[in-house]
């Protein structure tokens, strides 16, 4: 059990928030997905170790009873679930919500039990400690990539196949010409992906183990 | 915000190389008990330099005197222990510090060459647990004080030993302390290392830093003002570097308990670092002869200042600019040691402007690298701003920089005996002092230095200070890309097979206590309940 996979960490923190003020947050997340509003993401988006991430609010009646064998609970709050895949360790993700965008934060989690607001930064790791829901299984078919990688690699992609159509036929001179604009054009996308620096000596640990355990499970 | 600088130990608030001590002495204890450790700690007290401002014209002996040669002492986790310390209190201390940097290899990339495993004796086979620095004027001071600490250690009857150890010149590999020293050329101390640069020019301004207020310029935190101008920058609070202060995230930092332990105290690191000079001037050399601005501006690109003036390479691209002022930094120095004794305004202020331009500075001009390139060291240690990627998109340019500062305080150590090869003893004795280990030194060195994703460069590391490793002909890894200018016509270069130009040699982490928090400690009166 462990929140990290190769270069990412998942992240799921589920805040109760009362009933009556969650149509605010659901404005809010409207709002911001109008065209007008991704300015007010631009905070979000320009932080590059983040995969993704995603907030959902659920009321109480739409939470799931799959069948009668499912005790009916009687529930007082509305939840918000966020989800998030992130490069880099736990600190440096919360810290960097913390410092790069608090207000953006306290919009999201406004009114949500108990939230302490995003500045200072101890009650805020404490809030989402408490809050967190460890990730039972969790895999990357990518694990050297990081998000950064992947959007450097789709550029790349793009860039060479566009090149090696519109150069096939050029003459020799035209062909470097073009060939130097590319790698002007893909300077920033270009590196080797190697494996992730250890960011928890906890987590290394159970790698270890877990691929010891592998290898003696592949000797039987 | 004032603080109580007389409480405060003086490494903390001062660059002591630049206040003319040129070189200084690391010593290292093992205490063998609690009683010697604190008689021992008790006779250091009085010895120990605060932060107090110095007043070159006090009389000899004035509480405000510069002292001949300064003394200040910290202590490993095992120290504190050894002294007594309750348990609930050592508790309190961060995971990092109780661990120690030997234990934390695999978060700092000491792997390879960098190995505890080929770290000096002192550092394989003993157990420090105390650090005494000396900083003095001539070596003669440094040797009276050394004496002074030395008739306590012997009169601790056994309780308390001076650790060797220490890897030297000429192959010893027992010397009973480190010493260091700033480079000299024709008798006068440079601020520079082995490889040439010119260093010890980025230094963080915070709220309790002394010195001229200029040094906000590139120093403090970036605003969104003009970063030539002390408008474009604000001091940093103190609590990043000192504990018991109010720190960037608007609260006291995390620290040991009881808060009278930890109050204006703080945390250092102590590395040896080795240079591999032989390896960076043939590198320089072979890949300078092809890079099309020659070898000296790629030395500028791995680091982002140019060698022989600091000057910063996005500030001054070209060579031209950078010898002009180059020349007039030279002039003003020479002017300014002429004058050492009693420096006129002029001499100060000529000075101050050119070393302003040096540091004053973000990127936000020089976005894709073409100039300073993405990955170059100081690009890297410190992107002011460039995290936001041009795009005012945080609360502040210096969200995700503001909290992984940290205060140098290291000198040079050895000498070059020929500059074609790697052995001998020689690089850089690193110092670094921060409120937390690792969020500022042990980040930086991982995320930063020994990769590069922050700055979307993959697993590129700092071309200077970074790991870098050898494929399996053993052959050097490392990599750089100094980014093309894309609207011109100048084309990236690809720096490839960079071996790895620095190597730790030993080091550990250590507490810096107030001088009430080693009073505290000498009488064993730590409680925190």
């Amino acid at each position: 059990m462990s929140n990290i996979a190769g270069k990412a960490y998942a992240m799921n923190v589920v805040t109760p928030a009362k009933w009556y003020w969650v149509w605010v947050n659901k404005l809010f997340f409207w709002f911001v997905q109008l065209p007008g509003g991704a300015a007010y993401l631009k905070g979000l988006l320009t932080l590059s170790l983040i995969h993704y991430a995603r907030w959902a609010i659920v009321s109480p009646k739409e939470f799931p009873h799959l069948d009668e064998s499912q005790p009916k609970e009687k529930l007082k709050y509305s939840y918000m679930f966020f989800f998030s895949n992130f490069n880099g360790s736990w600190d440096q993700y919360v810290d960097s919500f913390h410092a790069a965008i608090p207000q953006g934060l306290d919009l999201f989690w406004f009114k949500n039990v108990k939230y302490p607001k995003s500045v200072p930064l101890q009650p805020f790791h404490a809030y989402i400690t408490y809050n967190q829901i460890w990730t039972s299984h969790y895999y990357s078919a990518y694990p050297l990539a990081t998000s950064n990688d992947i959007k450097s690699a789709r550029h790349l992609t793009r860039e060479l196949r566009a090149f090696s159509e519109s150069s096939a036929r050029a003459d020799p001179l035209e062909f470097h010409e073009a060939y130097q604009r590319l790698l002007r054009d893909v300077q920033q996308d270009i590196s080797i992906m190697e494996r992730t620096p250890i960011v928890s000596l906890s987590a290394q640990a159970v790698e270890q183990r877990l691929d010891q355990a592998d290898a003696e499970r592949a000797d039987q | 915000m004032s603080i109580d600088l007389q409480d405060i130990q003086g490494n903390i608030v001062k660059g002591y190389a630049q206040y003319d001590y040129p070189k200084a002495r690391y010593v290292f204890y093992h205490i063998r008990n609690e009683v010697a450790g604190r008689a021992f700690v008790k006779g250091i007290a009085p010895l120990v330099t605060t932060g107090i401002p110095w007043n070159k014209k006090a009389k000899p002996n004035a509480a405000d005197a510069p002292p001949p040669a300064t003394t200040n002492i910290a202590f490993t986790y095992m120290g504190l222990k050894m002294l007594g310390v309750p348990r609930k209190s050592l508790q309190t201390f961060p995971e990092e510090f109780v661990m120690g940097m030997k234990l934390r290899k695999d978060i700092l990339g000491d792997d390879g060459p960098s190995d505890p495993r080929h770290w000096d004796r002192i550092w394989r086979d003993t157990s420090v647990h105390l650090w005494i620095s000396i900083n003095g004027r001539d070596p003669a001071s440094i040797e009276t004080r050394y004496q002074e600490i030395s008739h306590l250690v012997a009169e601790s009857d056994g309780g308390i030993i001076q650790l060797s150890g220490h890897h030297g010149p000429d192959g010893s590999t027992d010397l009973p302390y480190q010493s260091a020293s700033l480079i000299y050329k024709n008798g006068i101390p440079q601020a520079r290392e082995h490889f040439g640069y010119r260093d010890g020019i980025g230094e963080p301004y915070f709220m309790a830093s002394s010195g001229h207020p200029n040094r906000v310029i590139g120093g403090g935190k970036p605003t969104r003002g003009d970063p030539a101008t002390r408008k474009g920058w604000e001091p940093l609070e103190t609590g990043e570097f000192i504990l018991g202060h109010r720190d960037e995230a608007f609260e006291t930092p995390i620290a040991p308990q009881p808060p009278l332990l930890a109050f204006n105290g703080t945390f250092m690191v102590y590395r040896k670092l080795h240079e591999n000079v032989g390896s960076f001037n043939r590198y320089l050399d072979t890949v300078g002869e092809n890079y099309p601005g020659g070898k000296e501006l790629l030395a500028a690109k791995f680091s982002g200042r140019w060698r022989s003036s600091g000057a910063p390479v996005t500030r001054f691209p070209t060579n031209a600019t950078a010898e002009t002022f180059e020349f007039q930094l030279n002039e003003a120095e020479a002017r300014l040691y002429a004058e050492r004794e009693n420096p006129s305004k002029e001499a100060k202020e000529a000075y101050v402007a050119l070393r302003t331009q040096m540091a004053a500075f973000d990127y936000n001009h020089d976005l894709e690298g073409s100039r300073c390139p993405l990955g170059a060291h100081i690009r890297r240690i410190n992107p002011r701003g460039a995290l936001e990627h041009g795009k005012e998109a945080f609360n502040t340019p210096g969200a995700l920089t503001n909290r992984r500062r940290i205060l140098r305080r290291g000198l040079p150590y050895g000498e070059v005996a020929d500059d074609s090869r790697d052995d001998g003893d020689h690089g850089i004795i690193f110092i670094a002092i921060n409120a937390s280990i690792s969020r500022q030194f042990e980040f930086v060195q991982q995320q930063w230095i020994n990769y590069g994703n922050d700055f979307k460069l993959a697993n590129d590391k700092d071309p200077l200070t970074g790991n870098h490793g050898v494929d399996s002909n053993q052959q050097p890894t490392g990599r750089m890309i100094l980014q093309g200018n894309s609207t011109a016509t100048e084309n990236p270069f690809f720096c490839a097979g960079i071996p790895r130009f620095v190597e730790t040699r030993g080091g550990d982490y250590f507490f810096i206590p107030s001088l009430t928090a080693l009073h505290m400690l000498s009488n064993g009166t730590v409680d925190p309940t």
